[in-house]
């Protein structure tokens, strides 16, 4: 995806596509902020995301120093048990299917940086701080984010299980949050740079609202476009958006600020079907669907699997076989960067030679149809997470009496015992879940057939190697969850 | 009333019934009849696996398992049949647990359960035992795999009832 898109100072040659966007909103949708008005005021108050970020920020700083001075044992630290099982849980089944990027409102990390830009916590100045540099058009992707999330899954094991080292990591992002936003212009860090960002955008696609304009004509009238340049009510968007033309879910970090600057109050949020966005924008886009696709698989053998051999593999600091561990890299960056993408590749081939139909390029079903691959990522996570906390949940009880594992019990659940919440039903909601994942990958995957060829034979024809591909993805996962 | 409405009225009824006989008949074809009888099995704990990693047993059999542990102190927790051993290195010792005794434990030279369930259930660590703790499990799988055949015919009639559900659009526009 182009910088230019996002960019405010191109924003006039954009007027002339919103028309013809709204045309391609048909699915039906609820205006939330009309029904429910005091919601709107919510968003309105100048100290609405501060008031969601500040108690999270405060959480954080307590779990950084958790992982830096508790209990080296990961079960006994809070920071490994809030992150890694509970925030986990909630952000993947919960947050992203029905609130798109709700964490970003209140994520903690970007929290300096914007303070430093703004120089202030809550009113509108007319200027920003630092350097306000433009990120490179080159880097203007998420080929950072998809490198980013490499590094982090490779060494996934040992990130949650080690204290001290999520604490660096989580720390470390906000420490490169903050310098980015010294030298860059608003949130670059959030849009370009954080590796849990790049998968929430592709991941927000599927979510139940939307932040939209409520009559495109209105936007396009605006002069002032108060939405991506702000004004005395609120800042310019920090996500480099402009409503009249947003489309997807993707880069809109539900900042609300766009609804506080609309001087003609056509910004709302609406409830959608599941799964409404289906346009995938760029290589990159897809590559990050074929990472998220992978590791779900890879976490989901390595982790809950039964071969120990894979997670020596991979526990290279304790075990300290680095040979094996080069070479768990290897398979892993292997399998999620080229073999995926190229079972894909042929995947698509085949579709365009089954069409039968020469007018649709390779190129455009390989990225087109690889919406599908939203759908089954996004269930398969749904369906790894389903045990973290069916199984290890209990360990919140006793944590929130002891967070440092120092042996205190602060509410008298220190010695609450480990006990898995009916963990053998968990296979059940992991069918469910995959089922759903395998549903909806093959009706999207009709749709964007859809808008590809003229006839609807031909679209159901290229459909078939596709819908073959899901379901063989979800057999695999099937048998690995319960086979 | 024509053999396309026919189907175009009840297209979602047909596609429940396309996923529902899938799955049931994935189900009758993996059942079968096996003999019943004792299977017996030692089990290495370490950090952070079993050995043998995968039990397969079948319905009704009973098991009877000897834990081991080569390092430190282990569990061995079996999900759905309430089964909670902790396993000592040196002197080696099973230790069950037992709300019925004073301190919760009992000592026993095996662990002795009917699996009277089908499907795979994990078996994991319940002492921490070290940094990967958590992820520290293994699997037992009781056959025939019920759960396993449902599903996966479930994901084979999701499909087929997706290309039907199509098929019938498909229809409907040609008749328009």
């Amino acid at each position: 995806m182009s910088n230019a898109e996002r960019s405010v100072d191109e924003m006039n040659s954009a007027f002339v596509d919103v028309a013809s966007n709204s045309e391609q909103q048909t699915a039906p949708r609820l205006d939330i902020l009309q029904l429910f008005p005091w919601l709107k005021k919510f968003f309105q108050l100048r100290s609405f995301q501060f008031l969601l970020i500040f108690p999270n920020l405060v959480f954080f700083y307590f779990f950084i120093l958790a992982g830096i001075f508790g209990s080296p044992v990961g079960n006994r630290n809070i920071i490994i048990i809030f992150v890694w099982i509970f925030w986990w849980f909630l952000l993947i089944t919960f947050m992203v299917p029905f609130f798109s990027r709700l964490w970003c409102i209140m994520c903690p990390i970007p929290f300096l940086g914007e303070w430093f830009q703004r120089g202030a916590l809550i009113k509108v100045r007319d200027r920003m701080f630092g350097l306000n540099k433009r990120w490179p058009n080159y880097l203007s992707n998420l080929w950072i984010q998809n490198i980013g999330f490499m590094i982090l899954g490779t060494f996934f094991i040992i990130l949650a299980t080690r204290p001290f080292v999520s604490a660096v990591v989580l720390g470390g992002l906000f420490v490169l949050s903050t310098l980015l936003a010294v030298v860059y212009q608003r949130r670059v860090f959030c849009s370009y740079v954080c590796p849990v960002s790049g998968f929430l955008g592709i991941y927000a696609m599927s979510s139940m609202i939307e932040l939209r304009r409520k009559d495109s004509d209105v936007c396009a009238r605006c002069k002032t476009k108060s939405c991506a340049v702000g004004n005395q009510n609120g800042w310019a968007c920090p996500w480099f958006l402009y409503v009249g033309k947003l489309d997807r879910n993707n880069n809109c970090g539900l900042c609300m600020e766009c609804i506080k600057t609309c001087e003609s109050q056509n910004i709302s949020l609406f409830l959608r079907p599941f799964f409404s966005d289906t346009q995938m924008k760029g290589y990159d886009e897809v590559w990050k669907a074929f990472v998220m696709l992978a590791l779900a698989l890879i976490y989901t053998v390595v982790l809950f699997g039964p071969w120990g051999v894979l997670r020596d593999w991979a526990n290279v600091t304790e075990v300290g076989d680095w040979g094996n561990f080069l070479f768990y890299t290897f398979l892993v960056w292997s399998f999620s960067l080229l073999i995926l993408p190229a079972l894909w590749a042929l995947t698509t081939y085949v579709s365009k030679i089954v069409s039968g139909s020469d007018k649709v390029l390779f190129k455009k079903l390989f990225v087109a149809y690889s919406y599908v691959l939203v759908p089954l990522g996004l269930c398969a996570w749904i369906a790894f997470s389903i045990p973290l906390v069916m199984v290890n949940g209990s360990y919140v009880i006793s944590i929130i009496s002891d967070p440092l594992g120092y042996g205190w019990d602060i509410f008298g659940t220190a010695q609450f015992p480990w006990s898995p919440f009916y963990p053998e039903y968990a296979i059940y909601l992991q069918v469910i879940a995959l089922l759903l994942g395998l549903g909806f990958a093959i009706k999207k995957g009709y749709e964007i057939g859809i808008q590809h060829y003229a006839d609807e034979q031909l679209a159901v024809r290229s459909l078939i190697p596709v819908a073959l591909f899901s379901l063989i993805i979800t057999g695999i996962f099937l048998k690995v969850f319960t086979g | 009333m024509g053999k396309s409405n026919f189907l175009n009225r009840y297209r979602i009824p047909f596609a429940i019934v396309i996923v529902v006989v899938c799955a049931a008949s994935a189900v009758l074809m993996a059942s079968r009849h096996e003999e019943v009888g004792t299977k017996l099995f030692t089990i290495q704990a370490r950090q952070y696996a079993y050995e043998p990693p995968i039990l397969h047993i079948n319905r009704g059999d009973t098991v009877r398992i000897k834990l081991l542990t080569l390092d430190v102190v282990h569990g061995f927790y079996l999900e759905g049949f309430g089964i909670d051993v902790h396993v000592f290195p040196s002197p080696p010792r099973m230790l069950l647990r037992d709300e019925t005794y004073p301190d919760g434990f009992r000592e026993i030279e095996e662990v002795v359960f009917i699996a009277d369930k089908v499907g795979k259930f994990r078996f994991r660590c319940s002492h921490t035992c070290g940094p990967l703790h958590p992820f520290m499990q293994g699997e037992m799988v009781v056959g025939p795999n019920y759960p396993y055949y449902a599903g996966l015919g479930a994901a084979v009639g999701v499909t087929a009832a997706a290309f039907f559900l199509l098929l019938v659009r498909t229809r409907r526009s040609k008749h328009r």
